[in-house]
């Protein structure tokens, strides 16, 4: 049976294609076999986030078109065999596909991989209602921001209303000392105007901007940061594995900044 | 008719939460606007249907009624046929299922026309929430045809038929109350012709209309429009009650800045020409002070 998920959040700029790019990495480290789709046709980046973009031959359109097989445009990654990636096309925009052939394209795939994961656009247009037309499943990734959180809300009623049931939640660049201190919204108050399941709380981090130009995800590397260990039980979590949410606030809980916030009070 | 925003009177800030129901008043009350509310447009015109509309499940003698809501065109503004469906989907899930399991249904289709492809859309939607389409009421022949074709009784009514109920009719009593067990997200917009009550959160970016009043058993953090058609004596209830702002047939007021902690159950209602907050107790007292006044017995007698 294969998962098709879609990460969606309808701000752009809140990290679905970083998120897409490290869970399709972990979950392909944990032996399940990966196809991650890039959506957002005429803006692809996720192709950048892998490392993979001097490897692109075929990209969706052709596959649409008949140039190619399904099979043969999947860029298979060296590093992680489990992990291939269906590219969009850059030279063309949203309205070149329809959610028909968005559905046909996916169809393709079904049976032969575990997990699909497709990229979606920002916005909640064409190009959303493209990306989420073969989905079964989605992850709602947002960041602790007022806008991010309306526009996620927004989006969880869209789905529902597009017959993609019981989306998942994913916070992305939390920064625990900022929620200690009451300078940005927590955990507890997104889930509270939200009310969708948890699925995992991505702390920021600067290496994940270091990645993504070096085209290596998080996940990959040997000592694994604050935020690849989020990811990869992100990852853990969606294979069914029961893992603690981690403790963000450790690393700023020490004396000196207990100390600061006495004073500050 | 709802209320235009641009014959809204300029939105004035609440009293703070919690006061009694009738403190000294410090904000300047809001000018009654009755007679901006007027509808602009002259009375020889036919009754155009309300461009935001939406589709109405009643039930009628023991059978679910469903209304759509006039053809979408660009002119009119109504709302497409996919919205429609799935604002259909929508109250079928997560209202209050008042039918039991093969109750028929009468499609009130009227002047619009429906392709077989609607009909059977439709028939899936309600099929899934175990109800039958049985019959189609429509005065349009295609409609008929296709309704006939896919083996519906039909009942083909004349155009002068319809054009007697029309819906601009003045002295209509509310729609029944509508109830939906959901969480209304952002950008969602609930409209019904008569009392609301929502079970589940209103979020930030709702709106929530109704001619009668808007009850919402869970936290109202959206707009929320009572009264909708000028009945200024309804009412917003919410358990929670932190609004981005309340309307009340034409009167218009935004919460206080200063929001209390802990929230309790409070009710927003019209007194002295502008809108309220009170707490739902102090509303209950006073309502049982007015019954007294007004000569009932005191409560110790009974």
């Amino acid at each position: 049976m294969t998962r098709i998920i879609v990460m969606t959040s309808g701000k752009g700029g809140v990290g679905k294609t970083t998120c897409t790019a490290n869970l399709g990495m972990a979950l392909a480290q944990r032996n399940k076999k990966v196809a991650v789709i890039d959506a957002d046709f005429g803006l692809r980046n996720l192709d950048l986030l892998l490392g993979l973009e001097n490897r692109i031959v075929y990209t969706a359109l052709d596959v649409l078109a008949g140039d190619c097989t399904v099979e043969k445009a999947l860029v298979k990654d060296k590093r992680q065999p489990n992990l291939a990636m269906l590219a969009a096309a850059q030279n063309r925009n949203k309205e070149a596909i329809t959610p028909e052939q968005m559905k046909t394209l996916v169809a393709g795939l079904v049976g032969q991989y575990d997990f699909v994961l497709i990229d979606c656009p920002a916005g909640i247009e064409l190009g959303f209602q493209n990306a989420i037309a073969p989905a079964n499943e989605a992850i709602v990734v947002t960041t602790p921001e007022i806008s991010a959180v309306r526009d996620a809300d927004r989006v969880v009623g869209l789905l529902e209303a597009n017959e993609v049931k019981y989306p998942k939640l994913l916070i992305n660049r939390l920064k625990p000392r900022m929620v200690q201190d009451d300078q940005m919204m927590s955990v507890r108050d997104v889930l509270d105007i939200l009310a969708v399941p948890l699925l995992g709380v991505i702390p920021d981090d600067e290496r994940v901007i270091v990645s993504a130009n070096r085209g290596e995800p998080l996940v990959l590397d040997q000592q694994l940061s604050l935020a690849g260990t989020a990811f990869t039980n992100v990852a853990r979590r969606l294979v069914g594995e029961e893992v603690p949410l981690l403790d963000l606030t450790a690393s700023h809980n020490d004396l000196f900044s207990r100390l600061r916030r006495f004073f500050r009070n | 008719m709802v209320s235009d925003d641009a014959a809204l009177p300029m939105v004035t800030d609440l009293p703070n939460h919690g006061l009694p129901p009738d403190p000294p008043a410090h904000s300047p009350p809001v000018e009654p606007a009755a007679e901006n509310v007027e509808a602009p447009e002259s009375a020889d015109q036919p009754p155009l249907a309300d461009p935001r509309q939406q589709v109405q499940l009643t039930s009628v003698a023991g059978v679910v009624q469903l209304v759509l809501p006039p053809e979408a065109d660009p002119e009119t503004g109504l709302i497409t046929w996919p919205e429609q469906l799935k604002q259909l989907k929508l109250r079928l899930e997560t209202g209050e299922r008042f039918w039991q399991d093969d109750t028929p249904v009468h499609l009130m289709a009227q002047e619009r026309l429906l392709d077989a492809r609607q009909l059977q859309a439709l028939d899936e939607a309600l099929s899934a929430a175990k109800l039958r389409l049985k019959r189609v009421f429509t005065s349009r022949r295609p409609t008929a045809l296709a309704a006939v074709t896919a083996g519906y009784s039909v009942d083909q009514q004349t155009v002068v038929q319809s054009l007697v109920q029309s819906p601009a009719d003045p002295g209509k009593a509310l729609a029944e109350p509508l109830y939906l067990q959901t969480t209304v997200r952002s950008g969602v917009e609930v409209r019904h012709p008569g009392t609301l009550v929502i079970m589940g959160d209103a979020n930030p970016g709702s709106s929530l209309v109704a001619e009668g009043d808007i009850l919402v058993w869970g936290r109202l953090r959206g707009t929320a429009h009572a009264g909708a058609a000028g009945n200024r004596d309804r009412r917003i209830m919410a358990l929670h009650m932190q609004p981005t702002q309340l309307r009340i047939a034409d009167l218009v007021a935004r919460p206080p800045d200063a929001v209390p902690e802990p929230y309790r159950p409070e009710v927003a209602y019209v007194g002295e020409g502008m809108i309220r907050i009170a707490r739902a107790q102090d509303v209950a007292q006073q309502t049982l002070n007015q019954t007294l006044s007004r000569g009932a017995q005191p409560l110790e007698t009974f």
